[in-house]
């Protein structure tokens, strides 16, 4: 078990996969930090010595916003939008889509579940 | 996709010259205006403009967090009160 960026765990992965279970970092920031701190992306994150978990924990630390600072930005962001009353802003207010999607159907993911309409069934 | 920074902010031209008008008089007009396309430009901060959202005009009064925002943003077109089944239910 090894922790890299605060409270993150991963388990005896590979590299690239175990660095992507940071919040804000995918396959292409754990390739590139492989990459850029020369470490075999295909060694398990067990077989890893002191020096290249540390070398790693700098990287990250310089190049890259991860994990709680990234959380707090996004929702930082976010709430800039709705306090200045914008067209963005007013759309994630009410939880709708914000870039012009659909909603006469689909748009689940920001709607939630569907709620059947109340009195509809009587008509039939 | 974003606009080309060597194109610069797409302004209307008239529009510029209606604040800046209204900035040397002093008084603090609504600009009427009908150009949702426009950017906000930082010369606008602190100016109320009223923008048209298709039957009338919205006053919006341009703070900093506005600037790079386009005028129509803040002046929707659509009224949505939310259904009479949405009421019942809630």
């Amino acid at each position: 078990m090894a922790r890299i960026a605060g409270v993150n765990v991963p388990s005896n992965k590979r590299l690239v996969i175990a660095l992507s279970y940071i919040y804000g970092i995918g396959n292409k920031f754990s390739n590139d930090i492989c990459s850029t701190t020369n470490i075999d992306k295909n060694k398990r994150v067990n077989q890893l010595t002191e020096d290249e978990i540390i070398k790693i924990r700098e990287c990250i630390d310089k190049n890259y916003i991860v994990e709680g600072d990234l959380r707090r930005t996004v929702s930082s962001n976010i709430k800039r939008l709705t306090d200045l009353g914008c067209y963005r802003g007013l759309r994630h207010r009410n939880k709708l889509p914000v870039r012009g999607q659909r909603t006469h159907t689909n748009a689940r993911t920001r709607k939630g579940k569907a709620i059947p309409i109340a009195g509809k069934k009587k008509a039939i | 996709m974003s606009r080309s920074v060597w194109k610069g902010p797409f302004v209307d031209m008239y529009l510029i010259k209606k604040a800046q008008a209204v900035k040397n008089s002093g008084r603090n007009d609504v600009i009427k205006t009908w150009s949702r396309r426009s950017t906000i430009l930082p010369e606008f901060v602190g100016l109320t403009f009223g923008v048209h959202n298709g039957k009338k005009h919205i006053p919006v009064t341009v703070n900093e967090n506005m600037v790079g925002h386009k005028f129509g943003e803040f002046s929707p077109t659509r009224t949505y009160k939310g259904h009479n089944a949405d009421k019942k239910t809630s």
